[in-house]
């Protein structure tokens, strides 16, 4: 017994020496560079460096698709890839935690589509001070000054190409106007709600104050024409509470601003409702019914942003950074996310009307048979 | 042969088996060990402890009070809620009246008061299940979060950080660690070593059998080395980082209420409602008055995890505190509390906190994914009390008794014809 008690003794004596010696503090070198006086951009890195991707819950398709999408693109690069999601009862606590985890690994860069966009200062900062690239994917991070990229559609860009689709639409009918419309947007606490809408106005708006383009019932505030929650219900009320009181007799309603696809089949169904024609409908984001809608010659427009693209364009700016070189940036000032206005790199979006969408599908697996015949 | 007797009766403290309890610190010790290895060394990096205290410490602080609902007999699903709704209300508060941010978290800590207040009625004196009220609790606070945030996210100031996201101060000569961190780590030395000391001096005192000498210094060595290696890691980080102060702030409430539960008469009252309430009360228990206290008090913790989380979050959103309640009560049944009530220590529950902690930290390292990370924890919980279960019907044995076994024929085998469960003494939570 004596023998166990020296044996166990030393055994300790051992383990507190080793762990005493693996204590090196990680203190080495220069404080953290200064973050407030424009972060020096990476000057490259190893070319099979961790890259770090933080997405929201599996719930929708496309994050499940732009997952697939990063841990093969980034493996084709070379690159090690950590791709991770969020837990479905959790999320905002393990997007936290998946992301300290990264920088812990040392990620080179981490792209990070957040879910919910404020809440991932500290994580951001800590990526930032351990000398990671953070890139904001689809949605911008906001309260700090540590995000270094944004990359998403143009959605100004959508908002112009929905008002657009809505006139060429009406046009297609009725050549001449002047043109009956309805105004919708989306939710009021959705950034993306306010961006969308003024970009459709941007087209809109001349038209309407030359009288072209009326507005039936007057309501051309965002606040009047804003749908809480993006719901299909709140849409469908708005819509059937509009064809009450302004197209209750036969006055003609020509053409209806959707800012997506789930609101514009919810206008759709209470226009039927009301046993009108269906009017000019514009939408958003390729949902599988609105493309059959659209098929089917109801929905008029949807817009198309293709996850592919979104993520090619990611990993390539993640190879410009690897080389050392700074990415391409296209827009340097429309993108404030309350701390500093953080350059981003937009993507076109492509409106798709039945006469196209055989062309701007034929990529997609899932939506491409909709379109055949 | 007496030595390994000696060392079994005494290096933890207790002669009572606390299968669990060890069962745990082995687990605990076994994972870090497991994970270090997997990792490549990454688990034990400063920065990497530094990031698990500063994500789990919410749910670790919310465990201390869960620990005290269960043992009391009660459960409490309305933690996560409660933080959710006292976080959207600070926030709010904070926002619209400018109010500076001390004062923001008095006012969260007398929102959960309140809240406590409010559930603690109706499971006291109107005598609603605890399941029932805090289930009720669950959906109104969830609700009230909504209602007053209208979905949204709010921004909180930069002092209010600190108590989630804050470090301790640099101060002092440059030593390559945070002089204050070294500092606490001196003073949690001298606090064990003085303990120790005082413990053998109390059992002399009282002519109780004090431990051999031997067994006391090798009990404050493993403490001590664990102690300064934690103390070393934690200074040693990024400059600018050190302890966080959401886990200063855990380890004096753990402090704390170890302390209550352990030493004072009201917290052994908790004990004596949860193992047996009819005889509690024929012996004098305010039963309604323990019930009330102990869902009011779990409602102050809730609400300082929620401040907490909001802090290190940087705004308080419509996600916050989903499913908290189930880990914290998976921390609370991992570190050896019954399910039946009177049984369970604040350590313990820590322990088992922090094995969820670190598990959930070293899948992650690994880039094993949410889905996955969920299924492993499922089975830790549910094969942790199946455990302890299969303990019971088989009569209790430790785990150390059982690895002892080969090495003394000599002894009797453990005994199969235990005492029934409410004797309160059998109880008693003895290890440290």
């Amino acid at each position: 017994m004596r023998k166990y008690l020296t044996r166990s003794v030393a055994l300790i004596g051992a383990a507190a020496l080793l762990t005493l010696g693996a204590c090196a503090t990680e203190r080495e070198g220069a404080p953290a560079a200064d973050t407030g006086a424009g972060a020096a951009p990476a000057k490259g890195f190893a070319a099979d460096a961790l890259i770090g991707v933080a997405l929201p819950s599996k719930t929708s398709e496309n994050w499940v698709l732009a997952g697939d999408l990063f841990t093969n693109g980034l493996k084709e690069a070379g690159f090690t890839s950590d791709v991770q999601y969020a837990g479905a009862s959790t999320t905002v606590a393990d997007q936290q935690a998946q992301i300290s985890a990264m920088v812990t690994k040392g990620a080179k860069v981490i792209v990070i589509g957040a879910t919910d966009a404020a809440q991932l200062t500290t994580q951001v900062k800590q990526a930032k001070e351990a000398g990671a690239t953070v890139i904001a994917y689809d949605r911008l991070i906001t309260n700090t000054p540590d995000v270094d990229y944004y990359i998403a559609f143009d959605n100004f860009k959508v908002g112009q190409l929905q008002g657009q689709a809505l006139l060429d639409g009406m046009k297609a009918e009725k050549p001449e106007g002047p043109w009956t419309v309805e105004l919708f947007s989306g939710s009021p606490d959705d950034n993306n709600s306010g961006v969308f809408f003024n970009g459709a106005m941007d087209v809109l708006q001349p038209l309407i104050d030359k009288g072209d383009v009326v507005v039936g019932s007057g309501q051309t505030d965002i606040k009047q024409t804003a749908i809480q929650g993006w719901k299909a219900e709140n849409a469908q009320q708005r819509m059937d509470s509009l064809l009450t009181s302004t197209y209750n007799g036969d006055k003609k309603l020509d053409g209806v601003l959707s800012p997506n696809d789930t609101l514009a089949r919810a206008i759709i169904t209470s226009v039927k409702g009301a046993g009108k024609d269906i009017p000019v409908v514009t939408g958003q984001d390729s949902e599988v019914e609105s493309v059959k809608s659209i098929m089917a010659g109801e929905q008029y427009s949807t817009i198309n942003k293709d996850t592919r693209k979104l993520v090619a364009e990611t990993i390539n700016m993640v190879k410009s950074l690897q080389a050392g070189n700074e990415p391409t940036i296209n827009d340097k000032d429309s993108y404030d996310n309350g701390q500093k206005v953080v350059p981003a790199y937009l993507l076109p979006p492509v409106i798709v009307t039945k006469d196209n969408a055989a062309e701007s599908y034929a990529n997609d697996p899932k939506l491409a048979p909709l379109t055949q015949g | 042969m007496s030595r390994i007797k000696d060392l079994q009766k005494n290096l933890f403290g207790g002669t009572t088996s606390n299968a669990r309890q060890f069962g745990m610190i082995f687990t605990l010790v076994a994972i870090v060990l497991l994970f270090q290895i997997w990792t490549d060394g990454l688990t034990l990096t400063s920065g990497n402890l530094i990031a698990v205290v500063s994500q789990y410490s919410y749910i670790l602080i919310l465990a201390i009070g869960m620990l005290m609902v269960i043992v009391a007999g009660h459960i409490d699903l309305s933690v996560g809620s409660v933080a959710a709704f006292t976080g959207i209300v600070v926030a709010k508060a904070m926002q619209e009246f400018s109010l500076p941010w001390p004062v923001g978290i008095l006012l969260g800590l007398a929102v959960g008061a309140l809240i406590g207040a409010w559930q603690g009625f109706w499971v006291a004196y109107v005598g609603v299940p605890a399941f029932i009220v805090t289930l009720a609790g669950m959906l109104l606070f969830r609700g009230g979060n909504q209602y007053i945030g209208n979905a949204d996210t709010v921004p909180v100031s930069e002092g209010f950080r600190t108590i989630g996201a804050g470090f301790l101060p640099e101060v002092g000569p440059n030593t390559g660690y945070n002089n204050l961190t070294l500092l606490l780590g001196l003073a949690a030395c001298a606090g064990v070593i003085w303990r120790e000391l005082k413990a053998r001096q109390t059992r002399r005192e009282m002519n109780a059998d004090v431990a051999p000498m031997w067994i006391s210094v090798l009990r404050m060595a493993v403490m001590v080395g664990v102690i300064v290696f934690a103390t070393l890691r934690f200074a040693g980080g990024r400059v600018g980082t050190s302890l966080p102060i959401s886990g200063i702030i855990l380890i004096v409430l753990v402090l704390a209420y170890s302390h209550y539960t352990r030493n004072t008469i009201g917290g052994r009252h908790i004990y004596a409602v949860g193992g047996n309430s009819r005889a509690a009360e024929l012996s004098g228990v305010k039963l309604r008055r323990v019930n009330f206290l102990v869902m009011m008090n779990m409602s102050v913790l809730a609400a300082l995890a929620g401040m907490i989380f909001v802090a290190r979050s940087s705004a308080s959103g419509p996600q916050d505190g989903l499913s908290w309640e189930l880990d914290a009560i998976a921390a609370v049944f991992i570190g050896g509390a019954a399910v039946s009530g009177g049984l369970g220590t604040i350590s313990g529950s820590i322990v088992g906190g922090l094995v969820m902690a670190l598990l959930n930290n070293g899948l992650q390292l690994e880039g094993v994914g949410s889905d996955l990370v969920q299924i492993i924890k499922g089975l830790v919980l549910l094969l942790a009390v199946a455990f302890d279960v299969y303990n019971k019907s088989q009569g209790r044995f430790s785990i150390i008794g059982s690895l002892m076994r080969p090495f003394r024929r000599d002894d009797p085998p453990p005994p199969t014809d235990r005492p029934s469960p409410s004797s309160d003494a059998d109880k008693a939570p003895v290890a440290g």
